[in-house]
């Protein structure tokens, strides 16, 4: 977002409270939506929660075409659509909810430091495996993701995400990489998280942060879900205190979810 | 101390000159760790000894790309003939190795480093891109001269352009807008982008002499390769130096990596860059741009000159040279008949 828009946004969002209809787009819970938007909506929605704001979830299978930024989430506030948790991070900070205000400056260069990498490498490799992993690519992401139109427009999208995605990561030099070496780049990813975490039960201090739902999000959706191999999850349940992490703040948050 | 006893384990590729080869100085960075001895041949290829926390490297300084075995610099081929690229993976293979500078580090200052090498990554790397590549007078006036002059001859028509294409399809499928291009707006937001991480880093350093106590680790080496070109290029638009210059405690801890472990190439290319530049100005070469004038004055005049004779503007008097070749006594009066005749026709 441009810098002038976002300071209109800031505006304009200060001026009013939270309303009582917001509300959260993103795909088709059951059949269209990937693992990668799965794990960033439930990032937004873990972070509402935490900030006490209620949201509603709505499903709609041109999610990704009506966000501002074409990626999914986004939120619809009074008169604002807002995409993506940064953005949605600041969004409601300019309404005075922050879950960072306690923070030094020390913590906050470190939160936001983890937040990049979470993203960088976590987001990157979930993206990865669904789009150039052929198998998964195959029988997973390209059914689902153009389940909702038929014959050829199915056909046309998918093959079209797919090949902007494998540009982006031949961009960022992931393209060479094997599907091994990117299980490994989560592992040391894992590894980073849990050395972090330790044995507190959030990431900083006793309260959670933007940083809380981002991991929350994105380990329980690979927890999950359901691909072709388990290699993923397993390498995310050897570090036991990511898994606790997780239970904690389902249970915590998402108690009226939980089945 | 040197590289004596110790055999030789792999061979880095890097651009010439490596402190304009921008990407190549991100990898220059890791190099510097514990090393002893720094000796430079000259010759044709420089080759520099290092030893990389031990680790006994071989540098090759080259000028063309496509010589380097992956196709693209920095290169690190590995003695399993194995070749590395990113920055990243050439410093998890040589942890593999067991060359360690982490190795004093704890678990959690550990994923500290991680965790920061992704935020420049993300944040100070596509404005770098920008300011080396995309901005149009940073590009025309520095990196493009830079890398045509260093290039041999047929590449440096074509080869910066392709590298600048590259690199502009890399920010944008990085910033995901295909349909970004260079302006105001858009370095406004790199550039702010990168001032808050470089503030953040500037506040995680503090008044440390390193990231992560006394002695550096790779952390140290990203920073610095990534900051250090900011700070060393004299840039038209240098709005990024501005900033970095404004913070103490970042500037501090280049200068003193600089000194402490580039002692001879900085202050070589340092001096070559302030040469260049007093000698630059408006007249870059001056013999060259001396000959170029002549002959594209000599070849204007000559293209003038047959335009001319060939439309018959200008014609060559015959006459007069056959009157002078006959004794000017015996055709005395026919030969002024003859002149008059030629002279009107």
């Amino acid at each position: 977002m441009s810098l002038a828009a976002e300071a209109f946004m800031s505006q304009m969002a200060a001026a009013e409270p939270w309303p009582e209809n917001a509300t959260l787009y993103q795909p088709l819970k059951e059949d269209q939506i990937l693992l990668s938007d799965c794990a960033s909506s439930l990032a937004v929605q873990a972070y509402l929660r935490m900030c006490g704001l209620p949201v509603q979830v709505f499903c709609r299978a041109n999610a990704e075409y009506m966000s501002p930024s074409g990626k999914i989430p986004f939120i619809h506030v009074g008169n604002q659509v807002v995409s993506e948790l940064g953005p949605i991070v600041q969004f409601t900070k300019a309404k005075g909810h922050s879950l960072s205000d306690g923070l030094d400056d020390v913590q906050r260069a470190e939160m936001k430091a983890y937040m990049e990498l979470v993203n960088n490498m976590l987001l990157t490799a979930e993206l990865y495996i669904q789009w150039c992993d052929d198998s998964t690519a195959t029988e997973i992401s390209r059914p689902r993701y153009s389940s909702p139109y038929s014959w050829p427009l199915n056909k046309i999208l998918a093959y079209q995400k797919q090949w902007e995605v494998r540009r982006k990561m031949n961009a960022i030099g992931w393209g060479g990489k094997t599907l091994e070496q990117v299980y490994e780049d989560v592992s040391q990813c894992c590894q980073a998280l849990s050395q972090r975490l330790g044995t507190q039960s959030y990431f900083f201090n006793k309260q959670p942060t933007e940083l809380d739902a981002l991991v929350f999000g994105h380990l329980f959706t690979i927890l999950t879900t359901r691909l072709t191999s388990t290699e993923l999850a397993e390498r995310v349940k050897s570090y036991s205190n990511l898994l606790s992490f997780c239970r904690r703040i389902e249970q915590t948050y998402f108690e009226d979810k939980s089945s | 101390m040197g590289c004596g006893g110790k055999e030789l384990l792999v061979s880095l590729e890097v651009s010439n000159s490596w402190w304009a080869g921008f990407e190549g100085s991100a990898v220059m960075a890791l190099v510097y760790l514990r090393q002893e001895d720094l000796t430079m041949t000259s010759g044709g290829t420089k080759m520099a000894y290092a030893q990389f926390a031990g680790a006994p490297l071989k540098l090759r300084k080259i000028s063309n790309p496509w010589r380097s075995p992956s196709g693209s610099l920095p290169a690190l081929r590995t003695n399993q003939k194995e070749t590395l690229s990113r920055p990243s993976d050439i410093i998890i293979h040589l942890r593999k190795q067991k060359f360690n500078a982490d190795y004093d580090l704890s678990a959690k200052e550990g994923a500290d480093s991680l965790a920061f090498i992704s935020l420049m990554e993300e944040k100070l790397m596509p404005a770098l891109i920008y300011t080396f590549w995309i901005e149009p007078k940073n590009y025309v006036d520095v990196t493009r001269r830079w890398h045509a002059e260093h290039m041999p001859f047929p590449l440096n028509f074509f080869l910066p352009g392709r590298m600048q294409r590259q690199q502009l399809e890399k920010l944008r499928l990085l910033r995901g807008d295909e349909r970004l291009e260079a302006g105001e707006e858009l370095e406004k937001e790199l550039y702010r982008d990168a001032a808050e991480c470089m503030n953040l880093l500037s506040q995680r350093l503090g008044s440390h002499k390193f990231f992560f106590g006394d002695s550096p680790s790779s952390l140290d080496a990203y920073v610095f390769g990534h900051l250090a070109p900011i700070l060393k290029c004299k840039l038209p638009n240098g709005k990024l130096q501005q900033h970095l210059k404004s913070l103490d405690n970042l500037t501090n801890f280049c200068t003193n990596i600089l000194q402490l472990y580039f002692p001879k190439d900085g202050r070589e290319s340092f001096s070559q860059k302030t040469s260049a530049h007093s000698e630059g100005g408006d007249f870059d070469h001056v013999p060259n741009k001396r000959r170029k004038q002549f002959l594209s004055a000599l070849v204007a005049l000559g293209a003038m000159l047959s335009y001319a004779l060939l439309t018959g503007m200008v014609s060559i008097q015959h006459a007069h040279h056959e009157a002078l070749e006959e004794p000017p006594d015996l055709q005395d009066i026919g030969s002024h008949h003859d002149h008059e005749d030629e002279g009107d026709g």
